[in-house]
């Protein structure tokens, strides 16, 4: 079961009561820098029951532009990354030394509580480094899945295969090609005839903001790490419960060939469109799969660190009226790079292209979604360790949609403890 | 757990006046505060014998170690990070006698980055010691601080090597590690030499101390400042002065 708002229209901005305990919050965030000049905020995680549970937290406001008619930047859940209020907290409880219970929770925009981690980490032996991981767990496939949004992502942005929502849905199909081909650049809000008519988003090429339950198993030495999971959903619909008796398999390869560099190659497969839809179909019980692979490097040295990811994707996606199943793929590129100025200065860019394949229409090439080319710089000012201030502009450029082209200018403070 | 801000401003005020009483030490060899400040330090003029001060500094709640954020996004368990020895205590004179600003040789002092730690937690020196921050660990790590007293940044290097600053401003500089959160380290500079960093078991031990009245000063980053006022007779000989730091 997904936790996403169905039946909503997408939020063009906060309810009024939402929006003035957000500019209380924000109030408090802009006094923040005098508490913390007298180390009034925590600067590291609470610890109690004999330092065996730890509690961390994150506090992000991000502040800029309503963007409720391109839709650039709006997520599976609906809402705005460069317009956003984000709460999380993070738990760990280690009652023995190879057992621990992790979890997180994070409000968006004040618009309830939901989990994103909970799970249980198990490590059998003392001295083999094998560990194995059961519930809402962290994705094995990529890199930047698994990094903590404001900590290790150096932009306020998202990278395009990991939020930018495309016009392919798991509970609707399009009926013929035409479906598909007038959906281009609307995957805020596709729809299709056959499945559900709810209105709700399209999927990303990896969720960046749920992650899957299942299972799985690392290990890793100092120059290899393997990881390989089980789960419910797929790298775009990740779930807590299955829609489809299928499961996806993933896994990863990393090496680290000298210090401050790794290079990680993935691959996942998964049933992804639901049962629901699937009946509506004229071949019922076929398995229509997301597979997707990717790789991804990071190097750091000095005051550089530099990041790049690719993820390539392909949904078997039925038309209704033909049973024809069309394989569609898609690829997200990204390179990023962050610089440290000064002590408190940091600098970040990133430049994002997400491409989709051609389908044939009236013998004519066309692609399924419309191409998405972004780039977006920043600079960060940290008023403490954990306290920083950033300020971001990002140009996003789109080859279809009613809106094309569009640049923001976003604001964030940021707390972690 | 960060001392009270209270606290804090008052230990920086005191460092502070350390900075200025360097500047304004009369010839007499008895120091002068700054304006509008009491003047503890009255070192005795003309021959006299040094005296030690000595004592414990006990801290009534045992601090806890500084854990590791939790990090949903592991894969595997986190490695197990060194100890951070938060029990260490630096007790100082507050101002100091003339003597104690002295010039010395260019003073060297070592941070280890060992096990995700650094080692020492807490280091006092004088103004004008250059730190070195050999990285000891088989990963990357960055020293950095965002204190008044010396802001730096060292960027990221790898095992077997180091990278020194120099710190000649007195403060209170707070280092930390940007890739490794729990990380961080205290050091304490002062304008003067009279200044001990506890033992294992609490204790300090400021030799040399001219005769005088002095404010002595007790600094834990877990709890308040405490001070006293100590009187350094004459003849010399040891002073005998146990801190109890923390709530009651």
């Amino acid at each position: 079961m997904t936790t996403r708002a169905r039946g909503v229209a997408p939020c063009s901005s906060a309810p009024r009561g939402t929006r003035r305990r957000l500019l209380w919050l924000l109030a408090w965030l802009v006094a923040a820098p005098e508490i913390a000049a007298a180390q009034g905020l925590p600067a590291g995680p609470f610890t109690a029951l004999e330092g065996t549970l730890t509690v961390g937290g994150e506090v992000v406001a991000t502040v800029g532009a309503p963007d409720n008619e391109a839709f650039f930047n709006y997520t599976d859940y609906e809402h705005n990354v460069l317009r956003m209020m984000r709460l999380a907290l993070s738990a760990a409880w280690q009652p023995l030394g190879r057992v621990a219970l992790v979890a997180e929770v994070r409000s968006e925009d004040f618009d309830g509580v939901r989990p994103y981690a909970a799970y249980v980490r198990v490590r059998p032996w003392a001295s083999i480094p094998l560990d194995f991981q059961a519930g809402r767990i962290p994705p094995v496939f990529g890199a930047f899945g698994r990094r903590a949004y404001y900590a290790d992502n150096p932009l306020i942005g998202y990278p395009l295969a990991y939020q930018y929502l495309t016009s392919l849905r798991p509970d609707a199909v399009p009926a013929t090609l035409d479906d598909l081909l007038r959906m281009r650049g609307r995957g805020w809000q596709p729809t299709y005839p056959v499945g559900s008519q709810e209105l709700t988003p399209g999927v990303p090429l990896v969720s960046g903001f749920r992650w899957d339950t299942g299972v799985q198993a690392h290990y890793a030495t100092r120059r290899l790490e393997l990881s390989g999971a089980a789960t419910l959903g797929t790298l775009s619909d990740p779930r807590a419960s299955d829609n489809n008796d299928g499961v996806q398999v993933s896994g990863r390869v990393a090496v680290h060939p000298v210090v401050g560099l790794t290079v990680g190659g993935s691959a996942a497969d998964g049933a992804w469109l639901a049962d629901d839809v699937q009946r509506l179909l004229p071949s019922p019980g076929r398995r229509y799969a997301q597979t997707a692979f990717g790789l991804d490097a990071e190097y750091s040295r000095s005051y550089w660190l530099l990041r790049t990811e690719l993820v390539w994707s392909r949904f078997d996606v039925p038309f209704a009226s033909t049973g024809v199943v069309e394989e569609l793929d898609s690829l997200g590129v990204w390179i990023e790079g962050r610089y440290r100025v000064a002590p408190r200065v940091t600098v970040a860019a990133r430049l994002d292209r997400l491409g989709f394949s051609t389908v044939e229409r009236a013998a004519i090439g066309v692609s399924w979604d419309a191409p998405v080319t972004r780039v977006e710089g920043d600079v960060s000012y940290h008023l403490q360790r954990n306290l920083t201030l950033r300020l971001a502009v990002q140009h996003a450029d789109r080859d279809g949609g009613r809106i094309r082209q569009r640049t923001y200018v976003s604001g964030q403070l940021a707390y972690w403890f | 757990m960060a001392p009270a801000p209270a606290a804090r401003l008052c230990l920086l005020a005191g460092l502070a006046t350390l900075t200025w009483v360097t500047a304004v030490h009369d010839s007499a060899g008895v120091t002068t505060g700054p304006p509008g400040l009491p003047h503890t330090g009255t070192a005795h003029s003309g021959p006299s014998m040094t005296a030690t001060i000595r004592g414990r500094v006990e801290l009534r709640r045992q601090p806890g170690d500084v854990e590791r954020r939790p990090n949903p996004g592991d894969l595997a368990m986190p490695p197990a990070h060194g100890p951070t020895d938060r029990r260490r205590s630096v007790v100082y004179l507050d101002p100091a006698p003339t003597a104690a600003f002295e010039p010395r040789d260019r003073p060297r002092a070592r941070m280890d980055q060992r096990n995700e730690t650094f080692v020492p937690h807490v280091l006092a020196i004088v103004a004008g010691t250059t730190v070195d921050f050999p990285n000891n660990d088989e990963t990357y790590h960055n020293v950095f601080s965002l204190s008044r007293a010396r802001r730096f940044d060292l960027g990221r290097y790898a095992a077997g090597r180091s990278k020194a600053i120099r710190f000649d401003t007195p403060g209170i500089v707070r280092v930390f590690c940007d890739i490794h959160a729990h990380m961080s380290a205290y050091i304490l500079v002062f304008a003067h030499r009279y200044f001990a960093v506890t033992d294992d078991q609490g204790g300090y031990r400021l030799d040399n101390v001219p005769p005088g009245t002095y404010t002595i000063v007790a600094w834990n980053e877990t709890t308040p400042l405490e001070s006293r006022s100590v009187v350094v007779p004459d003849g010399g000989g040891d002073v005998e002065l146990d801190f109890s730091l923390g709530r009651r």
